[in-house]
């Protein structure tokens, strides 16, 4: 009977091929029509779910539960394999979980999502965060450059300058300060009148050791805010870094008057006002003045020679013991501290002449004594403290002034 | 009759054949164009869009059943995991044993004795059954892949349209494989893949007038399939290189490992599964459960990744996420997995699982060596890649498809040569250690004969220089006269002459035709005049020894000649000496 059926209902298939091309054709379009339906339900409910994971991962990643994120968007991403934020989200999930095993992981999600838009912004600075993490600063900085260069959904200004400054922050990290420094100069160009972001980028000059930098974003900030603490003690900072005590002392005084708790301005501010009471270089002062601070600080010398050669168990002659002969005179001294101690000791008869008309090197002789003292004592014995310390600050300004 | 292997209610009468006469008026132009050929080339464009549309949805329906039985995310320690393969397991035997019998295992091998043996009947029955059965076996975790039931469903799909369009038988006998490459071009994305596979293991031999049509429904399938799942490969393929020829060696060990591993999965298939079909019929409704339970099991206590066709954990393994002892634990245990989920009978593929057993074996094998050759070893990625080819080329026994399947999935032409190497080693290997290919030997546990196409390609071939005879020293021209002929060829005890022909070409007469045209008083005739056969067919002693088969029936003696040159006679065959050759190969095979 069933035989019969399908053996007449054959009979009314058409045996044309035009025909049985056209109805082919008619049925592989409402096979394509209800597929298409199919599909879009089923993408439908997938969706839907993957919102649902994708919003649970996000709540993970806010409560730094990266493994669960991880899971989360993974499963978000199984239900919508198309979804560029999902994949995106779980590769920062990822990166940031601290495995480094996951780290390559991340790298392939965001790669894949860089092959299909290279402009997005976003991926470029996950990508950069990345090749951060793993120190390439090559990789980073291409990357942070794509993410300053490229399409940001909203607040594009904001985005590049933050953008700028983590790239920054990378540099600095990875001593690659000239990079920083161009970097930064990019950066204070194209900064708005905001207090705040010139203070942090006064902060980024001074790590970058550029205090002219910082110096000129510090005054943009007492610009706005004058009795800004961390400004007026940053500034001070600048100019004593820039030898600049006068100035240094100014804004220090200020700074701690504007916050007593901070020890460190406190701590520079004396230093500053030291070295401007030693220093015999120092325009304004009479010769009476000069003279007497090259005596102290030639006595000062000394005292530092003797306790540095105590402290490495240097024996030091009180006196010239012999004249410098022609064979002992080719033999190397066993310290530098000696050489420094024969040459104080043979400086030392000279100081009354100081005083005389004639005598008008003897003053730099001395000091170059001194600051040769304070210099070698510096790097034999350790950082020096008070008086020294002003002495070697004053030395260093004098090298970067002769240069 | 056999598991999975439908026998066709008729398969021997010859169908009515689509009318190309003109029916109707209206289409009477048309008509004439369409020829069975072309007819048969369109045809495949449809059968790639049907393929490609059932592919769709099976692998929508694999999907929701996952989601909807295990859950976006499968965790270990979770007691679903053992309940929903067992649970499952049961549906699909009963399915399988009440409703669907021809959808136990893979799907290549019928599709294979749907060529060979039934004239390309594969009931339509067995694609909705294998849809269903897979998608259930497959979403609830069995470790089987979608890629070989894609196949038989689209092999099945090609075969109920040219029944139901009654198409010549040849060209019905065809539709299989057509059907077969749609579908899997469809299930793995990869047209090129899918074509080799079909071209070496279905059909086993490159024919011009086939592979128009397997290129072309492959080509629509994937269209189809790229149109609604998008062109996202199959795996976020990192960067993978190739730097120092060095590097070869260390793929080379790992194409022996893998060639290795792969005789393990062929001999533990082939072991079990004879076995477990022998079983009484009734532990046949709980062998799938069973099975799933196992892969449940394993699941449970710390391998959920072994779950299905297991494609995430392979792209997480190229990713470097797994420690090399562990890419070994799971390349073993999915070995065990996939084994007791197919020997068990329950529908799904073997072909994701293998690319899951190698792309673990080759992270092992990379962790392995960057341990202690760190100079020679490449990326995970490249490992992990290279790896999946070798267990195709050792496994499956495909090696052309397995160089172009991770030259396809991967998009890097950068590792052709590791491949090639790892995937030779491994064939090499396997070939060795284990004769007959998977798929051979699942057939022949079936009770069917199907010609083994690995077997054909290592087979002797007899051509016509083997059979060749040295250049007569006796050659007659068309020109002489009968009387001088005659003259000539008295003394001689060669009893068939050559006659060279004016301008070109051979003719030939026999010793004994010569004499009686002379006897007949015919000794004034040119020789060329009286020839019965003006001119002989040419051999080229390259060609097939069969070849000469046609013609040493007729013709005393049949020239072999240049092919550069077809004046410049090479040497002769006979009768005599096609036969004799014949006579040799049969006695070596004897042997």
């Amino acid at each position: 009977m069933r035989r019969d059926f399908v053996a007449r209902l054959s009979y009314l298939v058409p045996r044309s091929a035009p025909i049985v091309l056209l109805l082919l054709t008619l049925a592989a379009v409402a096979g394509f029509a209800a597929v298409s339906h199919l599909v879009a339900r089923f993408n439908a409910n997938q969706q839907s779910r993957g919102r649902k994971l994708y919003a649970a991962g996000l709540e993970d990643v806010n409560a730094h539960r990266y493994d669960d994120a991880v899971d989360a968007f993974r499963a978000a991403l199984t239900c919508d394999p198309s979804n560029s934020q999902y994949e995106l989200s779980l590769a920062r999930a990822l990166r940031d979980s601290g495995d480094p095993l996951l780290l390559d992981e991340a790298e392939s999600y965001l790669l894949t999502l860089w092959q299909s838009a290279p402009q997005d912004a976003a991926v470029n600075l996950a990508l950069a965060r990345v090749a951060a993490r793993r120190g390439s600063v090559a990789d980073a900085t291409r990357y942070y450059h794509n993410a300053m260069y490229g399409v940001w959904n909203s607040d594009s200004d904001v985005n590049r300058r933050d953008a700028r400054i983590e790239l920054i922050q990378f540099l600095l990290k990875e001593k690659a300060t000239d990079r920083a420094e161009s970097e930064l100069i990019a950066l204070a160009s194209n900064l708005p009148a905001d207090p705040a972001l010139h203070l942090q980028t006064a902060q980024l000059f001074e790590q970058a050791h550029d205090y002219s930098g910082a110096r000129s974003q510090y005054e943009e900030v007492l610009h706005h805010e004058s009795s800004n603490a961390i400004a007026l003690a940053g500034l001070g900072q600048a100019f004593y870094n820039l030898g600049d005590y006068a100035s240094a002392q100014r804004y220090l005084q200020r700074a701690v008057g504007a916050n007593p708790q901070d020890a460190h301005s406190r701590q520079l501010l004396a230093t500053a006002e030291l070295v401007l009471r030693v220093n015999p270089y120092r325009t304004h002062i009479s010769d009476a003045e000069r003279n007497r601070r090259i005596i102290a600080a030639f006595t000062q010398a000394e005292r530092r020679l003797a306790e540095c050669a105590q402290s490495r168990s240097v024996i030091l002659p009180r006196a010239i013991s012999a004249p410098v002969t022609a064979s002992t005179a080719n033999q190397p001294p066993a310290s530098p501290l000696l050489a420094l101690q024969a040459s104080w000791l043979a400086m030392k008869p000279q100081l009354p002449h100081i005083r005389s008309a004639a005598e008008t090197d003897l003053p730099d002789s001395i000091m170059d004594l001194v600051f040769q003292i304070e210099q070698q004592t510096a790097s034999q014995c350790g950082a020096p403290q008070g008086y020294d310390l002003a002495l070697l600050l004053i030395s260093q300004k004098r090298e970067a002034a002769g240069q | 009759m056999s598991d999975g292997i439908q026998i066709p209610p008729s398969s021997t009468s010859e169908p009515a054949r689509v009318s190309y006469a003109v029916p109707r008026r209206l289409f009477a132009g048309l008509e004439s164009v369409f020829d069975e050929e072309v007819f048969f080339l369109i045809l495949s464009v449809f059968i790639g869009i049907f393929s490609g549309l059932a592919v769709v949805c099976f692998r929508l329906a694999i999907d929701w059943t996952h989601l909807a039985l295990l859950g976006p995310i499968t965790h270990f320690h979770n007691w679903h995991i053992i309940v929903v393969p067992a649970g499952v397991g049961l549906v699909v035997a009963l399915l399988v044993m009440w409703l669907f019998p021809g959808v136990r295992g893979s799907g290549v091998n019928q599709t294979k004795a749907a060529l060979y043996i039934f004239n390309g009947y594969i009931p339509f029955r067995t694609a909705v059954g294998k849809f269903i059965c897979s998608a259930l076996a497959i979403g609830s975790g069995q470790s089987l892949g979608p890629e070989d039931p894609s196949l038989q469903i689209g092999a099945s799909i090609a075969s109920a349209l040219g029944r139901q369009l009654k198409i010549s038988r040849e060209k019905l006998r065809l539709m299989g494989p057509v059907g077969a490459a749609a579908g899997l071009a469809a299930a793995f994305n990869a047209p090129i893949s899918a074509v080799l596979f079909v071209i070496e293991e279905v059909i086993g031999r490159w024919s011009a007038g086939i592979l128009g049509s397997v290129v072309l429904a492959a080509v629509s399938s994937v269209v189809i399939v790229r149109w609604f799942l998008g062109s996202e490969p199959l795996f976020r393929i990192p960067i993978t290189t190739f730097k120092r020829p060095s590097e070869l060696i260390a793929y080379a060990i790992l194409g022996i490992v893998g060639g290795f591993a792969a005789v393990i999965f062929s001999k533990a298939v082939g072991y079990l599964r004879p076995r477990l079909k022998a079983m009484p019929r009734w532990t046949q409704y709980f062998q799938p459960a069973v099975a799933g339970l196992i892969v449940g099991l394993i699941a449970f206590f710390g391998a959920p990744e072994v779950l299905g066709a297991g494609y995430d954990s392979m792209d997480q393994a190229m990713h470097g996420q797994y420690a090399w002892k562990l890419l070994a634990i799971l390349a073993l245990l999915k070995i065990l997995a996939t084994t007791v989920s197919f020997v068990s009978g329950t529908p799904g593929g073997m072909f994701a699982p293998a690319l899951f057993v190698g792309a673990m074996l080759g992270g092992a094998v990379g962790g392995v060596e960057r341990l202690f050759v760190p100079h020679l070893a490449g990326s995970t990625a490249t490992y992990v890649l290279v790896g999946m080819g070798v267990l195709f080329a050792g496994f499956l026994r495909v090696p052309m498809t397995s160089v172009f399947m991770v030259l396809e999935v991967s998009g890097n032409y950068e590792i052709i040569v590791p491949v090639i190497v790892a995937n030779t080693c491994a064939y090499v290997v396997s070939r060795s250690l284990q004769p007959i290919p998977i798929f051979d030997l699942l057939t022949r546990q079936d009770g069917l004969i199907l010609p083994s196409l690995e077997e054909e390609r290592e087979e002797t071939i007899l051509r016509v220089e083997d059979a060749m005879l040295p250049v007569p020293k006796t050659i007659l021209n068309a020109q002489d006269y009968i009387d001088a002929s005659a003259r000539r060829v008295q003394d001689s005890a060669e009893g068939a002459f050559l006659v060279r022909l004016h301008p070109s070409g051979w003719s030939a007469i026999s010793g004994d035709q010569l004499l009686r045209l002379f006897q007949e008083g015919k000794g004034e005739h040119t020789l060329g005049s009286l020839l019965s056969t003006q001119n002989l067919p040419s051999l080229y002693p390259d060609l097939p020894l069969d070849a000469a088969l046609r013609y040493v029936n007729n013709f005393p003696l049949v020239p072999v000649v240049h092919r550069a040159d077809s004046h410049r006679l090479l040497g002769v065959v006979s009768r005599d000496s096609v036969f004799r050759k014949y006579g040799g190969a049969q006695t070596v095979a004897g042997d």
